[in-house]
């Protein structure tokens, strides 16, 4: 396996194709080297190591003196980011070589994924990659970001929280949109990376990669398409990091004309779910799912058994829980004699409390009884998990309720915990008290069940 | 290597069954198989028997072979090349399958067979090579593994026996690049057999494991 530290860690950066035009895709390269990101937030970090633009036309770009080839700078330069038409790409691509850069990211779209032209420049440029030892990612993607090395080589509009989840996208839209949208929800991202093209090095290469980095705790996979299908499975399957997938193209185009059953059952998204199975690759549907997914798979240990416990003070929210667990095949543990007498022991119960799993404690629930309610359930050896709800009653307090979550995590920390705080406005200082404690929190039951359901496949 | 040889090399159990050129090779077929038999034509050009009456389930006696050979004959005449005399199994009917995929190679299909297959779709799927435990989950993932199990008095599969059918399929998927899709079915099953009453291969080009 090629080593990718140099197109994640590059010291020094030529950005080919710089340009001084604002709105030009090599202009918006250059900004989020120097600054982070285009769009401002507390999140953007100028990338420390040197930035060289790369225009024949230009001298000065934003500052900085501009190379008319990357063969006239002195310096050694890692990497180079290339923002030029694609029919200039090969001769670019050949300069970069006599350089001696080892990792090139080709951000110009125009290659096999256009035309029958571009279908033989990305066979030209997948040839001298290989033939001069060069690391490729694209072409036609977004680039890469990295938190931890302040690096975001990419034309993203900023940099994402730092943070635990890898993100491997074969979309760069889509890749730009989330970043957006983890600023917003507060999903933090080791290193988020789109392969585009793939003509280099593609999803089987970053799943390794991420494999062994070590602040990544999570990978996400958006792929419409995994040529290297068996390649990826056994990576899938050695990989130390659980591994959480969204497979977008799923609808069938009119079924091959296959001549047996077997072939005309065989769908394509079938084939898939079946690799993603075997390597232990967990599948969601949509793209809330994916990092609700990886999320938890990073914040909490493994569920080690298809059993959980519901504590709650609402009845209802405690049935819906229940139902959605039927509905997604969680099981939910029978409290045994031990617990419920320790329940009964604790001198917090609610007379009225319901002795049973979903374990309903009573609206007038205050931390302490939560307290004794988490205790007792999560002592109970076959209880793997435990989802905790809160509705908001006029004595609910969420943020000592929070607390009281904390504190049961580390008392059973191989088991996970995860909260629903339902509501909006008055539950949100106790959300954000759980989430920056890496406690998943959701508003409504079935994400949490589905959180759970994640974390049976985390390894 | 004929189609059953190679089979039979694999482990899959095959019918006991006679080729008949003529009604009288027919009707001696099934004299020395022992009714009830089913009577299926041979043919080039039809790719599924059954759409086209082809085949004869359950027959129990001499006149009924008569009636069902005299009437494919005169309808299918142009497309037949001969005729197959089989013992009649009872049993549930299964499929095991394998399609050769351009990006995941040989994937193993198990499911509920028969003339209905594609019209229940109730299949699971595992790419080769399969585990004993994932042919195991292969059958119970199925939304009929409880017709299987003998649910309301009905025949109980032989699970041990399908698992082994369908690990036979992955091993000879990852041993024979020729193979392009393979049908066995129906497999029919039930305490102590598991039978591929019909078959279908297509061999082709494509080289991948």
């Amino acid at each position: 396996m090629k080593d990718l530290n140099l197109l994640f860690n590059p010291k020094s950066i030529a950005v080919i194709g710089a340009s001084r035009d604002e709105k030009s895709v090599g202009h918006g390269i250059l900004v989020n080297l120097l600054k982070g990101g285009m769009f401002a937030t507390r999140h953007n970090e100028p990338f420390k190591g040197n930035v060289y633009p790369i225009n024949p036309n230009a001298d000065v770009i934003l500052g900085l003196k501009c190379h008319k080839s990357i063969i006239e700078i002195k310096d050694k330069i890692d990497m180079a980011v290339i923002a030029v038409k694609a029919q200039l790409v090969p001769s670019v691509l050949k300069e970069c070589a006599r350089k001696q850069v080892k990792a090139v990211i080709v951000i110009s779209s125009g290659f096999a994924e256009f035309s029958d032209e571009g279908k033989q420049l990305q066979k030209e440029i997948t040839d001298i990659a290989k033939k001069e030892g060069i690391i490729l990612l694209g072409p036609n993607c977004l680039g890469l970001v990295n938190t931890y090395a302040s690096l975001n080589a990419s034309f993203a509009p900023a940099m994402p929280p730092k943070g635990e989840i890898g993100f491997i996208s074969q979309s760069g839209a889509l890749a730009d949109s989330i970043i957006d949208w983890a600023l917003w929800k507060n999903y933090g991202f080791s290193k988020l990376v789109s392969y585009g093209n793939a003509a280099g090095i593609g999803i089987t290469q970053l799943v390794e990669h991420m494999s062994n980095d070590k602040e990544t705790k999570a990978i996400a996979l958006y792929a419409e398409s995994i040529p290297d299908g068996r390649k990826f499975m056994a990576a899938a399957k050695k990989s130390k990091k659980p591994i959480v997938v969204l497979k977008a193209g799923r609808a069938e185009k009119g079924m091959n004309a296959a001549k047996s059953h077997t072939g005309n059952l065989a769908g394509s998204y079938d084939v898939y779910k079946a690799a993603f199975r075997q390597s232990n690759v967990h599948i969601t549907d949509n793209v809330d799912e994916l990092f609700e997914a990886a999320q938890v798979m990073a914040y909490q240990p493994r569920l080690k058994g298809n059993s959980i416990a519901i504590v709650t003070n609402g009845g209802g929210c405690g049935v819906i829980t229940a139902d959605s667990c039927a509905e997604h095949g969680m099981n939910l543990a029978v409290l045994d004699e031990k617990t419920l007498s320790a329940l009964d022991k604790s001198g917090k119960m609610h007379p009225a409390y319901s002795r049973s799993n979903p374990l309903d404690i009573v609206g007038d629930a205050l931390p302490d009884r939560y307290d004794a309610a988490l205790n007792a359930v999560l002592q109970q050896k076959d209880v793997h998990g435990l989802i905790m709800i809160q509705t908001l009653q006029t004595m609910t307090d969420p943020v000592e309720n929070a607390r009281v979550i904390l504190n049961a995590r580390k008392k059973f920390p191989d088991k996970p915990i995860i909260a629903v705080f339902m509501g909006g406005k008055f539950t949100r200082m106790g959300k954000l008290f759980l989430e920056s404690n890496k406690v998943p929190v959701y508003a409504y039951p079935a994400k949490a069940v589905l959180a759970m359901k994640a974390l049976l496949h985390k390894r | 290597m004929a189609d059953s040889e190679f089979l039979k090399h694999y482990g899959i159990q095959l019918p006991i069954a006679k080729e008949a050129k003529t009604k009288q090779e027919a009707l001696d077929a099934a004299k020395s198989i022992g009714y009830p038999v089913v009577l299926k034509i041979v043919s080039k050009t039809i790719l599924h028997k059954s759409d086209v009456k082809g085949v004869k389930l359950d027959i129990k006696n001499e006149y009924q072979l008569r009636e069902a050979y005299e009437g494919m004959e005169k309808r299918l005449k142009k497309d037949i090349d001969g005729f197959i005399v089989q013992k009649m199994y009872e049993g549930h009917y299964v499929l095991v399958g394998m399609k050769r995929d351009s990006q995941f190679g040989p994937v193993i299909a198990f499911g509920l067979g028969g003339i209905f297959v594609e019209i229940m779709k109730d299949v699971s799927f595992r790419i080769a090579p399969v585990t004993e435990k994932d042919a195991n989950e292969m059958m119970k993932e199925i939304k009929a593994y409880p017709v299987l199990e003998g649910a309301r008095g009905g025949i109980k599969a032989n699970a041990a026996l399908l698992v082994k059918a369908i690990l036979a399929v992955s091993k000879l998927s990852m041993e024979n690049l020729d193979i392009k899709e393979i049908d066995l079915n129906p497999i029919v099953v039930n305490e102590k057999e598991a039978v591929a009453v019909d078959v279908r291969i297509i061999r082709g080009k494509d080289e991948r494991p």
